[in-house]
């Protein structure tokens, strides 16, 4: 694979509410896979992602947090997320599994303008 | 209907289209069994036409595939179920088909809901 | 410059994602659940006239919801109109 495009991919649902939370994270290790460059922007609900102790055992699911931590082994070190939405749910970053840059409205704009293609889950 | 949709006004407009990738629910466009009133436009032949007359990959996505029931004949035979359940003019594969189509496209389009 | 497709009721949270979002010289394209977000005089089409993006629906999801004549000043186009759209901006953003 020749080409390469900067892949963004902004993440809005909360972790076990649909499989499309599952589906962004599988797309970020599958780009990393094939040596793309990808970035990933928690968003929105997605967030809750982010939120330390997950603990889904019962629910016969597996954790994002435990994916989420495994990131910067895939070398995916672009992790982002919107301050904004952070704030809405109190989410503290510093416990989150993986080390997330904050950004507000016009670091996020920014943000989109420096990738080639956007997906959002 | 509205990324089918999309994907022949595309063509019409002179554009290529590489590869359709279904993701999630979207899988279950591949279905070949639906039924689908007859005062209501069926849903499966403009993606057969888009493959058929166009060339454009249909491919589901596997890990949503399994999940959903869609199998192809290869899957249906690797899982032992009865017969397949997806159109042939749909393929099955993994996420890397999304990531090698969003490498060499100018545009990469999303739809859903 | 991105091109903003909104498949979801101006009720959903989806639609406050979309529009926290939405910057300047953006285009928000409304379709589906998404044309009820421009009813004229909605509080919804208000948030979306103060955004600051090029407002479009799709004509064929307009139409069926009975809305043709209530979307004002937003330019109403068809699939033709949404592929031109896509060529003009770089990148897509599918909101649903």
């Amino acid at each position: 694979m020749a080409s390469r495009k900067r892949l963004l991919l902004l993440i809005r649902h909360s972790p076990y509410g649909s499989s499309l939370a599952r589906a962004s994270l599988d797309v970020a290790l599958a780009a990393a896979a094939f040596d793309q460059p990808v970035s990933l922007l928690f968003t929105g609900d997605g967030v809750l992602q982010l939120l330390p102790d997950q603990d889904s055992a019962a629910l016969g699911v597996k954790n994002p947090g435990r994916l989420l931590a495994s990131l910067p082994l895939y070398d995916i070190e672009q992790v982002y997320v919107d301050a904004e939405a952070a704030a809405r749910y109190q989410i503290d970053l510093n416990a989150a599994p993986v080390p997330a840059l904050a950004l507000d409205r016009r670091a996020i704009s920014a943000l989109v303008e420096q990738h080639d293609h956007l997906l959002g889950f | 209907m509205t990324a089918a949709r999309f994907a022949h006004a595309a063509l019409a407009r002179g554009h290529t289209i590489t590869r359709v990738f279904f993701l999630d629910a979207g899988v279950a466009n591949g279905g070949m069994s639906a039924v689908f009133p007859q005062d209501e436009t069926d849903r499966l032949q403009p993606w057969v036409e888009l493959a058929e007359l166009h060339g454009v990959e249909l491919i589901l996505c596997i890990a949503s595939a399994l999940r959903y029931g869609m199998l192809d004949e290869t899957e249906a035979s690797r899982y032992d179920r009865a017969a397949a359940s997806v159109h042939p003019a749909f393929t099955v594969s993994g996420l890397g088909q999304l990531v090698d189509a969003a490498a060499t496209a100018d545009r990469l389009l999303t739809f859903g809901g | 410059m991105t091109l903003h497709t909104l498949n979801a009721s101006p009720a959903s949270a989806v639609f406050a994602d979309c529009l926290g979002m939405l910057a300047a010289g953006d285009a928000l394209l409304l379709l589906g659940d998404g044309v009820y977000a421009g009813m004229a005089g909605t509080g919804a089409r208000a948030k979306l006239d103060a955004c600051g993006a090029q407002l479009y629906v799709l004509r064929d999801d307009t139409a069926a919801a009975g809305l043709l004549e209530r979307m004002d000043a937003i330019t109403v186009i068809d699939f033709d109109g949404f592929v031109a759209l896509s060529e003009q901006f770089p990148r897509q953003l599918a909101w649903y």
